[in-house]
Formats: structure tokens, sequence, C-alpha cells
């Protein structure tokens, strides 16, 4: 617990310091929102929201990866990831501390998304804030549970920055799928589906204790 | 254990095909010094990862004192202090030892922190980002870092590597004075570094481990002469 | 160890495969063309044994990843290297089988419907799997890598038939063949292709896994001439 906290700790002042990982994930969903803008403009009233909806979780998946790949960037520098390796407690609480930390690196940046994303699609986000928070924090555990898993790994790879989406894209879709039928849902004014919301805490369940438990061996040398 | 503090039992290292350390029987009284030679890539820093416990092995076991052939007990008794420091640049030096102390469990990190940069002289830079630390205060603070938990072993990756001479004779006084009370095994290039702290050294060659006579320990020469016939090529009938 | 010729099991395996192919394609060419499909139809007979080989593919290599991980043994590694590599194949012939079945029958190429998306997400893991195989560096932390990797990838496959599902991905897909549903004279082809399958997955198993432990002895032996004296350090004690 206390190296979860102490590696949680770190990856935030160290983050708080620098800000280039919030910074750049953060410009990436504008540059996102406006591109998806520019694309697929809305049209008038009758905009599909369970559209909208998977426009907003493709935004997040992306400034997600862009804020995954550097959470062990930084690791590399004096191997300092051997420095993690070496402490007397089961690794899994490394995994936990950093996922937590991208987790709320992510947390900020999907609000801001969100806020943009209804300035430019004229969508009324408040009465539905806080199960859209909700559903926003479920989709986030399981893209940061996956992802810090993956990002550990894509380290030691050829090609580090494409490995990521690579290894990443083709495991969200239970969490893409069930985040989008519920963000949909929530912008057409009906309540989340159990369905969905079943759906992404299974996954999310499901994502964090496999990774947990294969985290010590993607630490071994 | 009985006196020892490292036992090894056909501990072996393979990365598929390629053997990098064959199987090893090695025992480590308490207390003593052991110097690890070799030429590169013969499989030193492999040992003592395998040691740390940053790697498991492919065969055989490791026993430490107090922690049997568990691998995670075994990084509590065990500091290891490489050529690369471990350390965070955005983070003060007394953020990098209490973040390593909390990592090892020590009980008031931030009064340890303390400690160690007193111990290390690097109480004045306490406060600065180790990025910005000159190469011989990295190695200091590695060196801090490597013990904050107070190991009863502490494996050495050379150390010495990068240093100007005046941090290099600090760095050997330092192993000096903490020899007594623990044990070390120390991989140098550094032959009188070696003679001067060790009492027994180890050649590896490819992997294959052998004892240098314990009389080649008392001056630097001997030991160079000693080392190089180790790595004499052998005839081929033996 | 040296061979002078295939090895029992390749040889096993391959006369079992060739029985079972020739009965299969027997009782196919012989099968009676269904009234509402025509011979298109027949390609079914491919389409669901394959559809067997490709997740007993995954699954085999997720479990010899465990065991990797379990058991350090590098001959589970290899194994679930090779179950990855046959099961893409296996894979493949699906999403390009059905695709032309249904172009057939339903007159579209694709349709995103649940078994067929399921099977397509599938093959992406796969690929990925393949190429984290093929990015790693270091054979042994490629081992391992891989073998966590499948294990979420299997992990992934039931998580991902409820999710098609719920985004309404049950549409066109043919029920499940029960009895009753299959013409006569059905029943028997498909089991037979089931068969088949899995004798053509084991058979290309082994030839794989033979691959994979010939290619291991070569390195071993490659690194064993490079060194030019194969002892370690001559001691004075």
């Amino acid at each position: 617990m206390n190296v979860f906290l102490a590696v949680l700790w770190k990856d935030l002042v160290t983050e708080w310091r620098s800000r280039d990982r919030l910074v750049a994930m953060a410009v990436f969903a504008l540059l996102v929102v406006v591109v998806l803008w520019l694309a697929a403009p809305p049209r008038a009233a009758g905009e599909s929201p369970a559209r909208l909806a998977g426009l907003l979780w493709v935004t997040t998946i992306f400034a997600a990866v862009l804020g995954l790949n550097r959470a062990f960037a930084l690791e590399l520098e004096n191997e300092a990831l051997s420095g993690l390796a070496l402490a007397p407690a089961d690794r899994g609480w490394i995994y936990l501390g950093k996922a937590t930390a991208s987790f709320l690196l992510l947390a900020v940046i999907q609000a801001l998304a969100a806020f943009v994303f209804a300035l430019a699609f004229d969508l009324d986000l408040r009465p539905v804030a806080l199960p859209f928070s909700g559903v926003a924090a479920l989709g986030g555990v399981g893209l940061c549970a996956v992802g810090t898993l993956f990002s550990a790994m894509a380290i030691r790879t050829s090609y580090r920055e494409v490995m990521l989406p690579l290894l990443m894209l083709p495991l969200l879709v239970p969490v893409l799928l069930g985040a989008v039928r519920a963000t949909g849902a929530l912008l057409e004014g009906r309540g989340i589906p159990a369905d969905a919301l079943r759906l992404l805490v299974v996954t999310d369940g499901v994502f964090l204790i496999v990774s947990f438990l294969g985290f010590d061996s993607v630490l071994d040398e | 254990m009985s006196g020892l503090a490292l036992r090894t039992t056909r501990l072996t290292r393979h990365f598929g095909p390629l053997v990098a350390l064959h199987p090893l029987d090695l025992e480590v009284p308490a207390g003593e010094a052991l110097a690890i030679l070799g030429p590169n890539g013969a499989g030193k820093s492999t040992l003592l990862r395998l040691l740390a416990g940053l790697a498991r092995p492919s065969g055989g076991h490791v026993e430490v004192e107090r922690a049997g052939r568990s691998r995670v007990a075994r990084r509590r008794h065990v500091g290891l202090v490489s050529h690369a420091t471990f350390l965070y640049p955005a983070l003060t030096a007394r953020e990098n030892l209490v973040l390593a102390g909390r990592l090892y469990g020590v009980a008031d990190a931030d009064r340890r922190a303390g400690e160690l940069l007193a111990e290390e002289e690097l109480e004045g830079v306490g406060e600065r980002r180790a990025g910005s630390f000159s190469r011989g205060m990295a190695q200091r603070l590695a060196l801090a870092r490597g013990r904050v938990h107070d190991p009863s072993i502490l494996l050495l990756d050379e150390p010495f590597t990068g240093l100007d001479p005046r941090a290099a004779t600090r760095l050997e006084e330092r192993l000096r004075v903490l020899r007594g009370k623990r044990t070390l095994l120390l991989v140098t290039h550094d032959l009188s570094r070696a003679a001067a702290l060790c009492s027994r050294a180890l050649v590896l060659l490819r992997g294959r481990a052998g004892w240098l006579a314990e009389e080649a320990m008392a001056e630097a020469d001997r030991l160079q002469a000693a080392y190089r016939r180790a790595l004499a090529p052998q005839e081929p009938e033996r | 160890m040296s061979h002078s010729g295939p090895s029992s099991l390749r040889r096993a395996t391959a006369a079992l495969l060739a029985v079972c192919t020739a009965a299969w394609a027997y009782l196919v060419w012989n099968a009676p063309v269904d009234a509402v499909q025509g011979v298109i139809q027949k390609l079914l007979y491919v389409h669901v044994p394959c559809v067997l080989g490709a997740y007993l593919g995954f699954s085999l290599t997720a479990v010899c990843g465990g065991l990797y991980l379990w058991q350090g043994e590098e001959r589970y590694d290899r194994l679930a290297a090779s179950a990855a590599e046959v099961g893409v194949l296996f894979c493949t012939l699906v999403l390009i089988s059905g695709p032309i079945w249904a172009r057939g029958t339903w007159g579209r190429w694709w349709s995103w419907d649940l078994r067929l998306t399921l099977t397509l997400l599938l093959y992406l893991v796969y690929l990925a799997y393949l190429l984290l195989r093929s990015f790693t560096e270091g054979s042994e932390r490629t081992a391992r890598f891989a073998a966590v990797y499948g294990i979420v990838g299997l992990a992934v496959i039931p998580l991902n038939y409820f999710a098609v599902d719920l985004a309404g991905g049950r549409a066109i897909h043919p029920e499940n063949l029960g009895g009753d549903s299959l013409g006569r004279g059905m029943g028997a082809p498909f089991a037979m292709g089931m068969l088949t399958a899995a004798a053509a997955f084991l058979y290309l198993l082994v030839r794989r896994v033979e691959l994979a432990r010939l290619r291991a002895e070569l390195l071993r032996r490659q690194l064993a001439a490079s060194e030019s004296t194969p002892s370690g350090p001559s001691w004075a004690t």
C-alpha cells in the first residue's frame, strides 16, 4: 500500500513540475475535437447523440494513448524503472500507482474534452453531469488499467510509440462499446442501461486483476 | 545458513539459446567483501541482477540469510548500486531518498533521508533536483539510495564508472567504512580498488566462474597478474 | 538431436490428417445441396471447422503462455508461438470463407453481426500478439510479454462477446447448428469437418514446433561455434 502511494505521489509530483504530459494530452484532445467538428460538422437538431458519444470516446482514447505512452518514458532515464522493480513488495502495487496517476491525468483531460465537445456540438451536459462523470471514470479505468500494463511492455520494444495503440486497441472494444452505449443513452436523456454498466464494471475488474498479476512478469529482466 | 550471507545453488541464466550464466555454486560468508571480475559481457551484471532479485533465474536458487529462497523477501536485505543511478531527475535529492524509503517500507523515511544525506555529505544539496547533480554527486546519492533500508548485503555494479579520481577515492573510503558490518559484492574493472577493498575475487568469463588465489588479493600487481592468467586462452587438451 | 527423416509424431499426425481429409472430402462431395442456399452452402463445411482452429489456436497460446510464466520452460513458449501462427492461419480462412459465403447467400460481403465481428476482433488480437513477438527485443523477454498479452487477449474474448451483443450485433448469422436445423445428410460432413480441422491444426502445430526447435538448436550451435574457447577462466588454485 505504501508502495502504491509512493509511486502515485512520485508520478503526480513529477507531472506537476513539468506538466508536459498534461499539456500534450490537452492540446491533442482539443485538436481532435476541432478536426472531428470540421470533418463531421453537427447537423441541425436531430443529431444522433449516440454518434456524438462515439466521437467523444474516440477523442478520449486518442488522448489516453498519448498520455500512457509517456507514462513509462520517464522511468527509462537512469534506469529508474529497475529502481522501482527492486522494491521488496508485490509489483502490482507499482502498477496500481502508475495506473492511478494516469487515470487522474486522463480525468482532467476528459473533463476538458467534454466541455469543449459540449461547446462545439451544442450539447448541454449539465443535467447529466454526475452519471456522465461516472461513465467517464469507468471508461478511464479500463483504458488506464490495460494501457499501463502495455505501456510498460511497449518501452522495451522496437517501435515504442506505435506499439502501445497496436496492443491496446484490439482489447478496448468492451470498454469502448460499453462507454459509448452508456454515454449515448445519457445524451438522449435516458438512464444508463444496466447491461452497459455491468459490461464496463466487469471489464474494468478483469483488466485490473490480470494486469496487477501480470505486471510482475513485465517488470522482470 | 550458519555464517553465510548468501548462497547460490546451480544458479543459471539463459536468454533463449544463449547461456549468460552457467550453473554457479557460490557461498559468501557474512561480512566478506568479494570482487567479481571479468571482461564485458561475461555475465557479471547478470549475476548481480539475479542476486538483487531483478531477474528470475532460469535454473537454480539464491538463498540469503533471513530471507531464504524468496525473491521478494531477498530484496529487503539486498541493496543494489549500479552505474545507472535509479534517480528521478525531476525530484530533489531528499525526495528521491524518501521515495526509496517508502518503497522499502522504511519506518521514518523522512528522518532516514536526512541521515543519509548527512552521511554522504549531501545536506547542502538536499533540496536540489537530482537532474542537476554532477556524476560524482549523483553516485553518492545512488549509494545513499541503495542503503536506504540498511541492507546487510550491498551489491555494487561498476560503481566507479565515470568518477573523477577524487570522487572515486571518496567512494572507496565509504565502501571501506561500510564493509565491516555488511557483505559486499563489488563488480569492477578497477583492479587496484578490488585488491584494496576485497578479500576474494571471482572471475567470470563467458558465463563461467573461477576463483583467484586469495594471496593475489594482497596487492594490485599480484591481482593484475592472476587476473591476466585467468583470462588467458586455454590449451585445447587439458 | 538429429533427424534422418520426419519424426514419428509428424508421420502420425500427417496420416491422421490424410485420412480425415479424404473422409471429409468424400462426405462433402456427396452431401445434399441445400435447397435454399445452393452449392455455396458447402463452403460452410470449410468455414465452420476453421472457426474451431482459430479459437483453439488462441486458447492454446494463452494457456501455454500461462504455463511458461509459471514453469519458465522454453518449450511452452515455443508451443504458444506456434499455436498463434497456426491459429492465425485458420482465422484468416474464416474471414475469407465467411464473406464469400455471405456474398453468395445474403448478398453482402460483410455485416457487423456478432460472430463475424467477434472473429474479426480475435484476428486483430492475434495480429497484435504476433507483432509484439516480432518487435520485442530478447527472446526471454518476448516470451514473457507474449504470455501476458496472450492471457489478456483470451480474457477479452468473452468480454467482446457481450460487448458486440450489447451494440446490437446479433443479427443475421445463422443460429447454432442444432441437429434439426441441419438438413438430412449434413450432420456427418460437419462433424467430419471439425475432426479434420482438429487434425490439420495438430499436424501444422507439430511441424511448426519442430521448426522452432530446430531454429533454437541452430542458434545454440552457432553460439557454441563462435566461442573460440569453450571453457571459462583458468584458475590458479
